[in-house]
C-alpha cells in the first residue's frame, strides 16, 4: 500500500501510474518506479515548504511531520506560508511534467 | 524492451531523487540535523521521518521480489513504530520509578515484541527501579594485565570504543577470567555488554547481601531505549552509579553506542527488565530484529 502524506489528497499521480501501466514492465518494476515518483514529489514538496520557513519554523514543521499528524501539519503550514496548497499543487505538477517527459523519451 | 525501459527510467529517477536529497540537505542542513540528532525519537517513530531522512529508495530493483521485500521492511518498521508508540502511551513524561501497573504493562509489551520473557522482579528480587537515566561506563578489565591495547578484537572496535577508556577499578565480580588464555567468548561478551545497576539500593540489600550478590552476578537484563526501540541483552557486571549523579544505571561503551544513548546533559532514559532465562539460552548483545509475533 502506498504511503499517505499530508498532501496526498491534493496530488494526483494516477496519470503517471497509468502511463507506466501501459508500458511493458513487470509488476515489480512498476512498483519500484511508482515509489521513485512518490519520493521525487515528496522531496520537492519538502524543499518547497522548508524554503518558505524560518529556521525555527522549519524545526516545528519537521516535528509535526514526524508525528504524522496531517491536520497539525496543514494547520501549521497554512498559518506560516501563503497559498501553500496552490504552491504544493504547482510543485507536484511540475515534477509530474518532468517525469512524463522522461517516460516519453524512454518510449521513443 | 522491458529491461531497457525500466533501467532507463529507474536510472533517471534515482539520479533525480539523489540530487534532490543533496539539495534538501544542503539547503536545510541545520533543521534536518536537528531532527536526526536531537530529536531522533521523533523520526524513529515515524515512517514519514524515516523516508525524509533516508530517502527510502533502493538503488536498484532487488533480485528478490520487491513487493515482498518492501512488505518485510514495512513490517519491521511498523513493529518498531508500534513498539515505540505502545511504550509512549504508558511511560510517564518524567523519568520516575514506574508503578506496578506500568511495569506489568511494559513487561507484557517487551516480552511480546522481543520474544523474550521479561519482568521487573525475578525470584522475589527487584532493583530500585526499572526505568531510569543511563550513563556511560568505561571498559572493565577482563583479566590481570588487560588494558586498552589488548582489549579490542579489531581496529574498528578500537576506533569506536578506545576513547571511553578503562575503569580504574575492577567490576563488581572482579576479573572476568584469571588470565588472557582463559578468557572465553562468554567472558568477552559479559564485559562488552555489561551494565552497572544500583544493586545497593535493592530492598534489604544489606541484610540479604549474599542472596542478592549471587542473584545479580551476570544477571541478564533487557535494556531498551524507548525512544528508538533499540534493545540489547545486557548483563550486570558492576554496581553503580552513585545516587548523587542523578543517573540510575550505567552502560558499557558498546551498550551505549548501540542504544544511541549518551551521557551528560543529553542523557536519556532506558527501560531495564530482568530476563527470565533459566536455561541460559538467550545470547548477550543487540537484538537486531524483532521476531514475528
Amino acid at each position: 500500500m502506498r504511503k499517505k502524506y499530508f498532501y496526498t489528497h491534493i496530488i494526483d499521480t494516477s496519470t503517471l501510474s497509468l502511463e507506466l501501466g501501459d508500458m511493458d514492465l513487470t509488476p515489480k518494476e512498476r512498483l519500484h518506479l511508482i515509489s521513485l515518483i512518490d519520493s521525487n514529489i515528496h522531496h520537492e514538496i519538502l524543499d518547497l515548504i522548508l524554503s518558505e520557513l524560518s529556521p525555527l519554523d522549519k524545526k516545528a514543521f519537521l516535528t509535526h511531520l514526524s508525528s504524522e499528524n496531517h491536520d497539525k501539519v496543514w494547520k501549521f503550514i497554512k498559518e506560516k506560508v501563503g497559498n501553500i496548497e496552490e504552491k504544493i499543487i504547482k510543485t507536484a505538477e511540475d515534477v509530474k511534467k518532468e517525469l512524463h517527459k522522461d517516460i516519453k523519451k524512454v518510449k521513443g | 524492451m522491458t529491461k531497457s525501459h525500466y533501467k532507463q527510467l529507474s536510472s533517471r529517477w534515482r539520479a533525480r531523487h539523489q540530487n534532490l536529497q543533496r539539495k534538501l540537505w544542503g539547503k536545510h542542513k541545520e533543521a534536518l540535523d536537528w531532527l536526526s540528532n536531537g530529536h531522533r525519537q521523533l523520526i524513529s517513530g515515524s515512517l514519514g521521518g524515516l523516508m525524509l531522512l533516508t530517502g527510502q529508495i533502493s538503488n536498484s530493483l532487488p533480485a528478490i521480489n520487491v513487493a515482498k521485500a518492501q512488505a518485510t521492511i514495512t513490517q519491521k518498521v511498523d513493529k518498531e513504530v508500534f513498539l515505540i508508540s505502545d511504550l509512549e502511551h504508558i511511560l510517564p513524561e518524567d523519568v520516575r520509578p514506574l508503578s506496578t501497573e506500568e511495569e506489568q504493562k511494559i513487561s507484557e509489551i517487551l516480552s511480546r515484541n522481543y520474544g523474550i520473557k521479561v519482568a521487573p522482579e525475578l525470584e522475589g528480587k527487584r532493583l530500585n527501579r526499572s526505568y531510569g537515566f543511563i550513563g556511560a561506563e568505561q571498559h572493565l578489565t577482563r583479566y590481570p594485565g588487560d588494558n586498552l591495547s589488548s582489549h579490542f578484537d579489531s581496529g574498528e572496535d578500537a576506533k569506536l570504543y578506545w576513547q571511553q577508556g578503562m575503569a580504574p577499578g575492577l567490576g563488581a565480580w572482579s576479573y572476568f577470567a584469571l588470565s588472557k588464555e582463559e578468557l572465553t567468548k562468554e567472558d568477552k561478551d559479559r564485559e562488552e555488554y555489561y551494565i552497572a545497576v544500583q544493586t545497593f539500593l535493592s530492598e534489604d540489600f544489606n541484610s540479604r547481601f549474599t542472596e542478592y550478590r549471587d542473584f545479580y552476578k551476570y544477571r541478564k537484563m533487557l535494556v531498551v531505549n524507548p525512544n528508538n526501540g533499540r534493545a540489547i541483552v545486557a548483563d550486570i557486571a558492576d554496581a553503580g552509579p552513585a545516587v548523587w549523579t542523578g543517573k540510575h544505571l550505567g552502560g558499557s561503551p558498546e551498550v551505549m553506542h548501540y542504544l544511541e544513548r549518551v551521557d551528560g546533559s543529553l542523557k536519556g532514559p532506558v527501560l531495564y527488565f530482568f530476563i527470565d532465562d533459566p536455561n541460559d539460552k538467550i545470547k548477550l548483545g543487540p537484538i537486531l530484529s524483532l521476531p514475528n509475533v
